[in-house]
């Protein structure tokens, strides 16, 4: 397949109008992902949505629960999920202590609405902030699914956790939109960010997007095109060179990698514990994807670095 | 044929829900049934396999599973729609439906706050105290309004003063696993005390009464079952403060700031004087008159005087309540007698007794293992109401005393400590997120083993003696 990179005429990329979420859990936990959230959408100048995914209590016990909680709000103790948004926010706004109208945002656990199966804190004086505070309730994937499909994100920010292997496969082949997965991921660490080129349509966008990230953060950039065979296709020698030049025309430095052998095992052998990679989602049928996986599943699966992966 | 990601996305969450409809199916068309069971009891076996699987794994809404019962049982299990009807209304689900809405009708009164005061008078400021007497608070509460209410009104008070518990920064985990464990399972062995101490205790008393092997009353029952508790809550609390050692050996502090919170509710009102009294009224009902008027008809009374002196909306009542629940009640206890009437539950029963008996001789102890093992395994992966409404068929068919079988299966279905599916007490605690799934196999199988070994005791001790 040749390459369709930047080849053809379409709406010119506009950050501003991309809406990003990110997956909290606990204060314990989703700290550096909230961070990188707060930071990603930063570059991107995109609006940010924060969602709390809790366990669903079993339907037989739901009304039991539901009446504690009823209760609890009489003894104003609040639900541990809305205790996590509220942290988020504080941490937001850390983060962005320059941002005079996010400073002016209160929370209050009172002020939320209950809507299409989620709970949304209303956050008066958010003009132009552009934050969203949402409380789900089940299963985590089919949560940021509908959170996804209800609010249109483009990215969803996900922390790594211990069944990361057993979650990859669902997380890449449902969730409808890119996906950045923070594993391992130390907000202190000098990355180096490294982009898998190869002639799939998704690579373009990931080309766009690692131009932004490495231009707005300043990180060494370097792609990397394995082939199976020691013959590079014009296919993929055309999608590195597109690549470079995109990088250049932006005043970016980048390295160039040309390997050989099996894909998935090249990607992560480079990877090693200092990059921060980005690659595009798999094009192959959602059957196929099931049955087999897919080269970003795989790598997902067996590497511990940040990845990012674009749709 | 083209499959996108949104419909495989659809197969994989309701892949329990396949799973179930094809077994149904390859035994259904592809599986003769037995020569010792009937087509139908066979039938019915099949339907409420695939119910348990849509229980445990929850595909669809809980209402939705109950719909499948009662089409199913008229589709493919021999039974006329006004059978299945017939049985999907009764005592049990009315004391369920009942006991529900009065649970939202007390709660909604905030006499938690009286409560919380009573106790802390009771107990002092000794962390052991405060474990031991919510335990014991807990247990004789719920013994008599179900865990669920009692769980309601107890968890604001141990988070309060979890709250106030000033520790230097330092974890308190221990303290508070102490706390929540001590309401959870302190309400989760008094429910067994009386009939009206949960759902489950009413449908087993249901199916004595439908299948005519003989009955209780609320005393009665009270006599047996009462003296576990009883000997169960030092124990439990004993078992908590074990497991979960709290780190501050006094809450003065906590305790003196939540006197502080709960003064300020001030004088008791009308409302809540009134309220009181109306419960009290329900209470000498149940205790009283519920072997003329049965349980579901008194708690449905209380809940019509509850509406009608304005103690409640029913606004409030409809949306706390789940009737999905009532409705999945309905239709398991329909299908639980249509078991017994198909022969499904005798030969399921004779079936174990068969199977079992090389392992233990003895034909009364089998019984017993297999009544208190079915309902004690079942009960922590579905919830004990569902457990003894599937379960009870085939247990008042093992042989042997109807009555002690079945008040071991009910017993045994309350010993769900090792999950927080199992009993509603354990899912609130849960659902506050301070404890984790690991804390409930750490204190639970010594719950476990306690709780066999005092039922053990009762029903070789205590119940020759009485009956």
């Amino acid at each position: 397949m040749v390459a369709t990179i930047m080849t053809k005429k379409k709406a010119p990329f506009d950050p501003k109008s991309l809406k990003f979420l990110t997956a909290v859990s606990s204060v314990e936990y989703s700290k550096p992902t909230l961070k990188m959230g707060a930071l990603i959408a930063s570059v991107f100048d995109a609006s940010h949505g924060v969602v709390y995914v809790g366990e669903r209590a079993s339907e037989f016990h739901g009304s039991s629960v539901n009446l504690t909680r009823q209760n609890l709000d009489n003894w104003n103790i609040i639900h541990p999920g809305l205790e996590v948004l509220e942290w988020a926010l504080q941490e937001l706004k850390k983060l962005s202590s320059d941002n005079e109208e996010l400073a002016k945002i209160q929370f209050n656990s009172d002020h939320v609405y209950e809507e299409d199966g989620r709970v949304r804190v209303i956050l008066p004086d958010d003009k132009g902030c552009r934050i969203e505070l949402v409380l789900r309730e089940g299963e985590l994937v089919d949560q940021l699914r509908k959170e996804i499909q209800l609010e249109g994100y483009d990215l969803a920010i996900i922390g790594g956790s211990q069944n990361k292997r057993h979650l990859a496969h669902s997380i890449l082949q449902y969730l409808p939109s890119s996906i950045f997965v923070l594993q391992k991921f130390n907000p202190r660490k000098k990355y180096k960010l490294l982009l898998l080129v190869d002639d799939s349509t998704a690579t373009s966008k990931s080309i766009e997007w690692g131009a932004l990230i490495a231009g707005k953060l300043g990180w060494p950039v370097r792609t990397l095109t394995v082939s199976k065979t020691k013959r590079f296709g014009a296919g993929y020698q055309g999608a590195a060179d597109k690549a470079k030049a995109y990088f250049d025309s932006r005043g970016i430095e980048v390295e160039q990698f040309f390997l050989t052998g099996d894909p998935v095992r090249t990607f992560v052998e480079f990877a090693g514990d200092n990059h921060f990679v980005i690659m595009g989602a798999s094009t192959l049928n959602p059957v196929k994807q099931f049955l087999f996986g897919s080269k970003p599943i795989k790598t997902l699966e067996q590497t511990d670095v940040p990845i990012l992966i674009v749709r | 044929m083209h499959i996108s990601a949104d419909m495989l996305f659809w197969i994989q969450q309701k892949r329990w829900l396949l799973i179930a409809l094809v077994i149904g199916a390859i035994l259904y068309f592809f599986v003769p049934h037995p020569q010792s069971l009937g087509k139908d009891g066979y039938h019915i076996l099949i339907i409420i396999l695939m119910t348990l699987i849509l229980i445990l794994k929850e595909p669809i809404p809980l209402p939705a599973i109950a719909l499948q019962l009662i089409f199913w049982q008229v589709i493919i299990g021999g039974s006329t729609p006004n059978e299945v009807g017939g049985y999907f209304m009764n005592d049990a689900v009315f004391f369920i439906m009942g006991s529900l809405m009065l649970a939202v009708a007390i709660v909604s009164q905030g006499l938690d706050k009286r409560l919380a005061l009573g106790i802390i008078r009771l107990t002092g400021n000794k962390t052991w105290r405060i474990v031991a007497g919510f335990t014991a608070i807990s247990a004789i509460l719920s013994s008599f309004v179900g865990p669920h209410m009692v769980t309601a009104m107890m968890l604001p008070v141990a988070l309060t003063l979890i709250r106030y518990t000033s520790n230097r920064g330092q974890s308190n985990t221990g303290l508070i696993a102490a706390l929540l464990f001590s309401i959870a399972y302190g309400a989760t062995i008094g429910s067994i005390g009386t009939p009206s101490g949960g759902g489950r205790n009413v449908i087993m008393m249901n199916y004595w009464a439908e299948f005519g092997s003989g009955s209780l009353s609320y005393i009665e029952w009270m006599k047996m079952v009462y003296p576990m508790v009883l000997i169960e809550i030092p124990i439990t609390s004993f078992i908590i403060l074990k497991t979960f050692p709290p780190e501050l050996k006094v809450l003065d502090t906590a305790v003196r700031r939540l006197s502080v919170e709960v003064a300020h509710a001030g004088k008791m009102s009308w409302k809540e004087s009134f309220s009181l009294v109306l419960f009290a009224a329900v209470l000498y009902g149940w205790i009283a008159l519920s072997e003329v008027y049965g349980l579901g008809s008194i708690a449905l009374m209380g809940i019509f005087l509850y509406l009608t002196f304005g103690l409640v909306s029913w606004k409030d009542l409809s949306r706390g309540v789940n009737w999905g629940v009532i409705l999945l009640f309905g239709a398991t206890i329909s299908i639980g007698v249509q078991m017994k009437n198909t022969g499904g539950a005798a030969w399921l029963a004779e079936g174990s007794v068969n199977f079992l008996q090389i392992l233990i001789p003895n034909i009364d102890t089998l019984r017993a293992v297999v009544s208190v093992a079915l309902s004690g395994v079942l009960s922590n992966l579905l919830s004990s109401s569902a457990t003894v409404a599937v379960v009870g068929p085939v247990v008042l068919n093992l042989g042997g005393d109807p009555i002690l079988l079945g008040l071991a299966s009910v017993i045994s279905s309350a010993f769900g400590y090792f999950t927080a599916v199992a009993a509603p007490a354990c899912t609130i605690i849960y659902s506050s997120g301070l404890v984790k799934a690991p804390d409930f196999l750490r204190a639970g199988w010594k719950m476990a083993i306690m709780s066999i070994i005092s039922l053990a005791l009762v029903g070789l001790v205590w119940w020759p003696l009485i009956r």
